[in-house]
């Protein structure tokens, strides 16, 4: 029987033989079987259907041979990097970690370097946490992640450990034609609470193929930020696993504004009884882009709640995609769950696939979803150019108001000018 | 003279609304248009203020010896001419004090002049919003944000206080309020008449008029004006009702 995968499968096993970085014979092994579970999947096509509307043969195209490509690490760094008071700043440039950009002396809940390195110096830990939440056969891209990432970071917060600096990671691709796929491994103790900012940037075409896993213990509380500005030739895809136990909750922002082609997937798992989650998702996009921006949240346990709201703004010829999925399980019972998604049409031409998802297994739940699709509100309009303010500074202005709901609760300054910044810079056909 | 219309005819729809209208309105002069429900009041506030769908099938318009109708909508409004909506919409998202500034700045800017002081912006501000009655906090708040009808009422003549037009046409702004919220929207529109500043005032009820004394009085039927004269008109009109009027126009 004729494997359509096999090719793709059997060239990247190649490229991977052909690497040494010294990994040890557990990880290899594991690497191993990932690139198996590539061979059954493939890379995504749009014949399936949480890929239907985003179409991914170039970037498949351009694999291995940007996977081969390698960086020197560039240290000139011209990128559009945040700039967050008092973080922790763990920085990666072209996939290699930048210690001279980074904050000096990392805390020791923080390990940073390639994954062969630290699945030779923790293998335990590694053996525990890599792959727990993340499925390979997920998606194709996961399992190239797992076979092939180089770039590591694992935050091990210890129980009852308040941070008050935000951790800060902060990728930029300067390498035109290569890849970086970063493995980013997450545990809060018990009672423990950070803020996390993931933000990507680029200044040439590059790949960045990601993997976060975050397991948040009982009582815990995590924020997380992602704000990803990659370059218009970039292609991105993501995915976050977020694990959350008893009384555990998460407040994520989620902001794409750049790449050619970006795919977010955020899934969230409600697991021990009262965890919430609070996501918010802001997609921006322009000119030819594409943004497929997805999250699932299954609530398996009693008395969890979910509110997921998602808006996006397209203007020129873009194309976005947005697919919330709410799964309740039978033993979910009191479960909260709303999802809300908005998408603003900034012109003729403009596309927007929204699917909202509900499965509901439980009986005594509450919960809503709504999807809207609009223009700007000519009223508004008007009523703005009557007081004497020209056409693109109130177009401007209606733009922002429309994503401020979900910019409000951002604390960090940063991400919300990088935010305001990409808004006012959208371009109509 | 600040506004000249002349043989005005505007269409909404593609059905005519206005229908031969003329009007001269002088420097500091406060003229009143009153009329029965349908006769295009609104019709000609929105089209002098410029909005699209409002066609302008003929006749012309002269502000300041311009053309207005050449003008687009903010040009209009940054040459001074200002419109106090009867409907004004809710915009959440965008403070007050934020479109102010950008309304006063765009003005500036038009005009080859620095932008505003903040300091200076936000005193200038406060003065106007207590003027009005306007609690501080509500020029943070989004635009008419949860604003009853009298508070979006008073919003908009404290914005007409901020933004210091040359001509302001003012549609229905009594409509819907009490005798209270009448008295101080009367009174705000009194505090910026200073004898070069003109005002079109669209009203249907004659009550505004007792407080904001009128120079002349038009009405308004089928889309022309039917009868001119002094502030003593709209008494008129209040004891009479507006058969008589239409009745001798038709006639």
């Amino acid at each position: 029987m004729n494997n359509p995968n096999q090719p793709a499968a059997d060239t990247l096993h190649n490229t991977w033989q052909n690497r040494n970085p010294g990994s040890p014979g557990w990880l290899q092994t594991f690497q191993k079987s990932a690139l198996a579970e590539f061979a059954q999947t493939g890379f995504p096509t749009t014949r399936m259907e949480d890929w239907k509307y985003t179409d991914v043969r170039k970037l498949a195209a351009a694999y291995p041979q940007w996977l081969i490509n390698q960086a020197a690490q560039n240290t000139d760094n011209t990128s559009n990097s945040l700039e967050i008071d008092q973080a922790i700043r763990v920085v990666f440039v072209n996939g290699i970690y930048n210690a001279e950009k980074s904050t000096q002396n990392l805390p020791e809940y923080i390990q940073v370097g390639k994954l062969s390195e630290l699945a030779t110096k923790y293998p335990e830990l590694l053996k525990k946490k890599l792959g727990k939440l993340a499925k390979n056969t997920d998606s194709g891209f996961i399992a190239i992640n797992t076979a092939f990432s180089e770039t590591a970071i694992i935050i091990l917060l210890p129980d009852n450990t308040e941070l008050q600096q935000p951790i800060h990671i902060e990728y930029f691709s300067s390498a035109e034609k290569t890849s970086v796929q970063p493995r980013v491994l997450v545990d809060l103790g018990t009672n423990s609470k950070a803020t996390i900012v993931e933000h990507f940037s680029s200044s040439v075409a590059a790949i960045t193929n990601t993997v976060t896993e975050i397991h948040c213990s009982a009582g815990s509380d995590l924020t997380y930020y992602r704000l990803q500005e990659e370059h218009i030739e970039a292609w991105h895809t993501a995915v976050q696993y977020i694990h959350l136990e008893r009384d555990a909750s998460v407040n994520a922002i989620i902001i794409d504004c750049g790449a050619l082609l970006a795919r977010n997937e955020m899934r969230l798992c409600l697991a021990g009884p009262g965890a919430t989650a609070d996501v918010k998702g802001l997609l921006l996009a322009d000119g030819s882009r594409h943004i497929d921006s997805r999250l699932s949240v299954e609530h398996a346990a009693r008395e969890t709640r979910s509110c997921e709201h998602y808006r996006s703004i397209l203007a020129d010829k873009a194309r976005g995609v947005f697919n919330g999925r709410i799964l309740v399980q039978q033993e979910a019972q009191k479960t909260v769950a709303q999802l809300t998604n908005r998408n603003l049409l900034l012109n003729p031409g403009t596309e927007i696939n929204t699917k909202p998802e509900l499965e509901i297994y439980a009986d005594d739940v509450k919960c809503a979803h709504g999807a809207t699709t609009g223009k700007l509100d000519e009223a508004s309009m008007f009523y703005l150019l009557s007081r004497g303010i020209d056409p693109v500074a109130a177009r401007n202005i209606l733009v922002a108001a429309f994503a401020s709901e979900l910019l409000t609760d951002i604390q960090i300054p940063a991400v919300v000018e990088h935010a305001q910044n990409a808004m006012r810079a959208l371009r109509l056909s | 003279m600040i506004i000249e219309i002349n043989n005005l005819h505007v269409s909404v729809n593609k059905t005519k609304i206005i229908k031969g209208l003329n009007l001269n309105i002088g420097p500091g002069e406060v003229h009143a248009i009153m009329g029965p429900n349908g006769s295009g009041k609104s019709t000609l506030a929105q089209a002098l203020a410029g909005r699209q769908d409002h066609e302008i099938t003929s006749g012309s318009v002269q502000y300041l010896g311009q053309d207005l109708l050449q003008m687009k909508p903010d040009e209009r409004a940054r040459a001074g001419l200002f419109l106090s909506f009867q409907y004004p919409v809710e915009i959440p998202g965008v403070s007050n004090v934020y479109m102010l500034k950008a309304a006063l700045n765009g003005r500036r800017k038009a005009a080859g002049e620095p932008e505003i002081d903040s300091v200076e912006f936000m005193r200038f501000v406060r003065e106007k919003a207590a003027l009005m009655g306007l609690d501080q906090k509500f020029l943070s708040r989004g635009v008419n944000e949860g604003f009853s009808g009298g508070e979006k009422k008073r919003n908009e003549i404290f914005q007409m206080a901020v933004l210091e037009p040359r001509f302001a046409i003012l549609d229905e702004t009594d409509s819907g309020l009490d005798i209270d919220a009448l008295k101080v929207v009367a009174n705000g529109i009194n505090q910026e008449r200073d004898g070069n500043r003109s005002f079109l005032i669209i009203t249907h009820y004659q009550r505004l008029l007792d407080y904001v004394e009128p120079d002349y009085v038009h009405v308004l039927a089928n889309g022309q004006i039917v009868k001119s004269g002094a502030k003593d008109l709209a008494l008129e009109l209040e004891e009479h009702g507006y058969d008589d009027i239409l009745a001798a126009a038709n006639g």
